[in-house]
C-alpha cells in the first residue's frame, strides 16, 4: 500500500492543478468561515455571528463549508488524477513498465483515501483551533458532542472523490468527465428528485440518491427550511447520518467497483 | 531459452482482423524485428503481449512462464510514442520507471548519458524535442537493465540527424547481447540492428527466419546486348547465374556471388556477345521488402 502511495506521490505532488487544489482548500476552509467574524448582529434564529465559531456548532458551519471545498477540489483532483493519466498516455506506459492494471487501479484508490484523510484531519484540526479560542468556556463534552462530524467529512469526501474517480477513468476526457460532474451533481440529481422523483412518490425515498447521501452526510446547518419540509411532507429533509453514511458507502463500492472492471478490461 | 512464444494470436476490431492467428517464437539472445508496412498489426501485436490490448483469441507466454503475470517488470518496452509526465523533469520521469520496476538504485547518470541527455537532466519533459523525447523513452525502457528490450518504431517521425542518432543508440544496446525486439516498417534500421526477422502484413505472418535467408543477399547486375534472347540463353546456362531476367529491354542477372564486371565482359564476348550496357545493380532492400509483402494479396 504504501508503495502505491508514494508512487502516486512522485506523479501529483509537483502536477499545478494538485498544488493549487490543495492550496486553496488549506486557506479557504477556515478563512470562509472567519469572514463571518464581520458580520454583526443576525436576524432569528442566530442571532449572533457566535454560533459559527463555538463548540459544538463550529463543526457544522465548518463542515458544510468543507463540503463545497471537497465537492470542487477533491472531486476535481480526482477526475484530473485519472484523466491526465490517459491524455499523457501514461497509465499505458505505468502498465507497460509493470504495473498490474489491479495494481493501477488500487494506487488510485489508496491514493482518493489518504486524501480524504488529509482532508478530514485538516478539517479536524481548524475546527478545534477555531473553536477552541472562540468558546469562552470549554466543556469537552460539548467539544466532542458533534465530532462525529469528522468520521463523516471523511467518508463525504471519499464519496465525492469516488464519483470522480469513477466519472474519470469511464470518460477518459478532463473536460467533459468535469462537465458531467459538476452538471449531476449541481442539476441533474436535484432535478431527478425533486422535479421527478418527489411528484411521482411523496417519499422519503427522493434522499436516497448517491450524491446526495455523500452531500447529506455534512448537511446545512440552517434548520428554517428543514421544519418547513417536514410540515408539507411529512418527513425529513436530510437523511439520518447513518442513512447516509451507509448510503455513501453502497454507492461508493459501486461505482469503484465498475470503475475497477473498466480498469482491467479495457484496451488502453 | 524462449523469451516469448506466441500462439495463434488474434485480435479483432468488429469486422476487421487486425491480427490473425499470429504464431512467433523469439529465443533468448535474438535481435528480433517485426517487420510490416503501416497498419499491418505490428503494434497491436505488442500491445497484446504486453498487456495493454486485450486479445480476441490464441496465447502468450513470457520467460517460458518463470515470472507469472509479473513479466513486464523484465522487460523493456517502448511502444509507440514516449509517454511521460510533461510536468516532470527527466530524472523525475525516471525515478517512476524505476520506482513501478522496483529498482533500488537506477543509474540514471549513465542511462541519461548513453541517450545524450545528462546535460538537460532538469529540463521538464514538454521542452524536449521529439529526438529527445524518443531518447528518453530508450533510457526509461532500460532501467533496471531488464533482459528483454522492445522498440516499436523507434524512429518514427524523427529527423535524419534524430533517426541516426537513435539508430546508432539501438546498434550499441544490440551489441551488448540484449535480446531486443523491434517492429518497425523501415526495413534499412531491421536490417542494421536485428539477426532474425518476421514480416506481417494484414495480421498474418508471411515469412520468418535470418535476416540473411529472408532478404535474398543476390548480386545483381544489369546487361544488354543486340540479341537479348541469345544472350538470355546463354546466361541462364551460366552455373553463377540463380536467374536471368529480362526487364524494360535489359537483362537482369542474379548472381551467387559478387563477380567483377570485366570478368562477366570478358565471358559474354567469349561466347560472341558485345555488351551495349553494363551495370552493378544495388537493389534496395525496400524494393526487396515491397516485393515480399505486395506478393501476398
Amino acid at each position: 500500500m504504501l508503495y502505491l502511495l508514494r508512487l502516486e506521490w512522485k506523479k501529483l505532488n509537483k502536477q499545478i492543478a494538485f498544488r493549487l487544489f490543495v492550496i486553496f482548500y488549506v486557506l479557504m476552509l477556515p478563512s470562509i468561515l472567519l469572514t463571518a467574524k464581520r458580520l454583526g448582529d443576525l436576524p432569528p434564529p442566530l442571532m449572533t455571528n457566535e454560533v459559527f465559531f463555538i463548540f459544538p456548532t463550529v463543526w457544522e458551519y465548518l463542515g458544510y463549508i468543507g463540503n463545497w471545498l471537497c465537492f470542487f477540489f477533491f472531486g476535481f483532483m480526482a477526475i484530473i488524477s485519472v484523466t491526465t493519466e490517459y491524455s499523457y498516455r501514461t497509465m499505458r506506459q505505468n502498465i507497460i513498465t509493470g504495473m498490474s492494471r489491479r495494481q493501477y487501479f488500487l494506487g488510485k484508490l489508496y491514493w482518493i483515501l489518504a486524501v480524504s484523510l488529509f482532508a478530514a484531519l485538516y478539517y479536524a484540526l481548524c475546527g478545534f483551533v477555531i473553536g477552541f479560542f472562540s468558546t469562552e468556556t470549554i466543556y469537552w463534552h460539548k467539544v466532542w458532542q458533534n465530532a462525529d462530524y469528522i468520521p463523516r467529512y471523511f467518508l463525504m469526501c471519499f464519496g465525492y472523490m469516488s464519483f470522480g474517480l469513477f466519472l474519470g477513468l469511464l470518460i477518459r476526457k478532463t473536460g467533459l468527465a468535469l462537465f458531467l460532474y459538476i452538471s449531476y451533481i449541481m442539476f441533474l440529481e436535484l432535478v431527478l428528485r425533486w422535479g421527478v422523483h418527489l411528484q411521482l412518490f411523496e417519499h422519503r425515498s427522493m434522499h436516497f440518491y448517491p450524491m446526495n447521501a455523500t452531500e447529506d452526510l455534512v448537511p446545512i446547518p440552517m434548520l428554517d427550511m428543514a421544519d418547513e419540509f417536514i410540515s408539507k411532507y411529512g418527513f425529513s429533509i436530510y437523511l439520518q447520518p447513518g442513512e447516509a453514511a451507509v448510503a455513501t458507502l453502497v454507492y461508493s463500492s459501486l461505482l469503484l467497483y465498475l470503475a475497477y472492471r473498466r480498469v482491467v478490461y479495457s484496451d488502453l | 531459452m524462449n523469451v516469448l512464444r506466441i500462439n495463434g494470436l488474434s485480435k479483432r476490431y468488429g469486422r476487421i482482423k487486425a491480427v490473425d492467428e499470429l504464431d512467433l517464437t523469439i529465443e533468448k539472445g535474438m535481435a528480433f524485428g517485426i517487420l510490416g508496412p503501416n497498419g499491418s498489426g505490428k503494434t497491436t501485436t505488442l500491445g497484446m503481449v504486453l498487456g495493454i490490448t486485450q486479445r480476441s483469441g490464441g496465447e502468450y507466454e513470457w520467460f517460458e512462464g518463470q515470472y507469472g503475470q509479473d513479466y513486464r517488470r523484465h522487460l523493456g518496452a517502448l511502444l509507440e510514442t514516449p509517454n511521460f509526465y510533461p510536468y516532470l523533469n527527466a530524472v523525475d520521469n525516471l525515478g517512476i520507471v524505476a520506482h513501478i520496476k522496483r529498482v533500488k538504485q537506477p543509474r540514471m547518470q549513465e542511462l541519461l548519458e548513453l541517450v545524450n541527455l545528462w546535460h538537460r537532466r532538469d529540463s521538464k519533459f514538454r521542452t524536449y524535442s521529439l529526438g529527445m523525447k524518443q531518447r528518453l523513452a530508450i533510457a526509461a525502457a532500460m532501467v533496471g537493465d531488464p533482459e528483454v528490450l522492445i522498440f516499436d518504431e523507434p524512429t518514427n517521425g524523427l529527423d535524419p540527424q534524430g533517426i541516426a542518432e537513435v539508430r546508432d543508440t539501438l546498434q550499441r544496446i544490440a551489441e551488448t547481447g540484449k535480446t531486443i525486439i523491434m517492429a518497425s516498417h523501415i526495413l534499412d534500421e531491421v536490417e542494421k540492428v536485428c539477426s532474425h526477422v518476421a514480416i506481417i502484413k494484414n495480421g498474418r505472418l508471411l515469412a520468418s527466419g535470418t535476416v540473411g535467408a529472408i532478404i535474398s543477399e543476390d548480386f545483381l547486375v544489369e546487361v544488354a546486348a543486340e540479341d537479348m534472347q541469345a544472350l538470355q540463353q546463354a546466361f541462364a546456362q551460366d552455373a553463377r547465374v540463380n536467374k536471368a531476367e529480362l526487364q524494360e529491354g535489359q537483362l537482369l542477372l542474379h548472381l551467387q556471388e559478387e563477380v567483377p564486371p570485366a570478368a562477366l565482359n570478358e565471358w559474354a564476348f567469349s561466347k560472341g556477345f558485345t555488351l551495349s550496357h553494363l551495370r552493378v545493380v544495388k537493389k534496395s532492400l525496400e524494393t526487396e521488402f515491397l516485393e515480399i509483402t505486395s506478393s501476398d494479396r
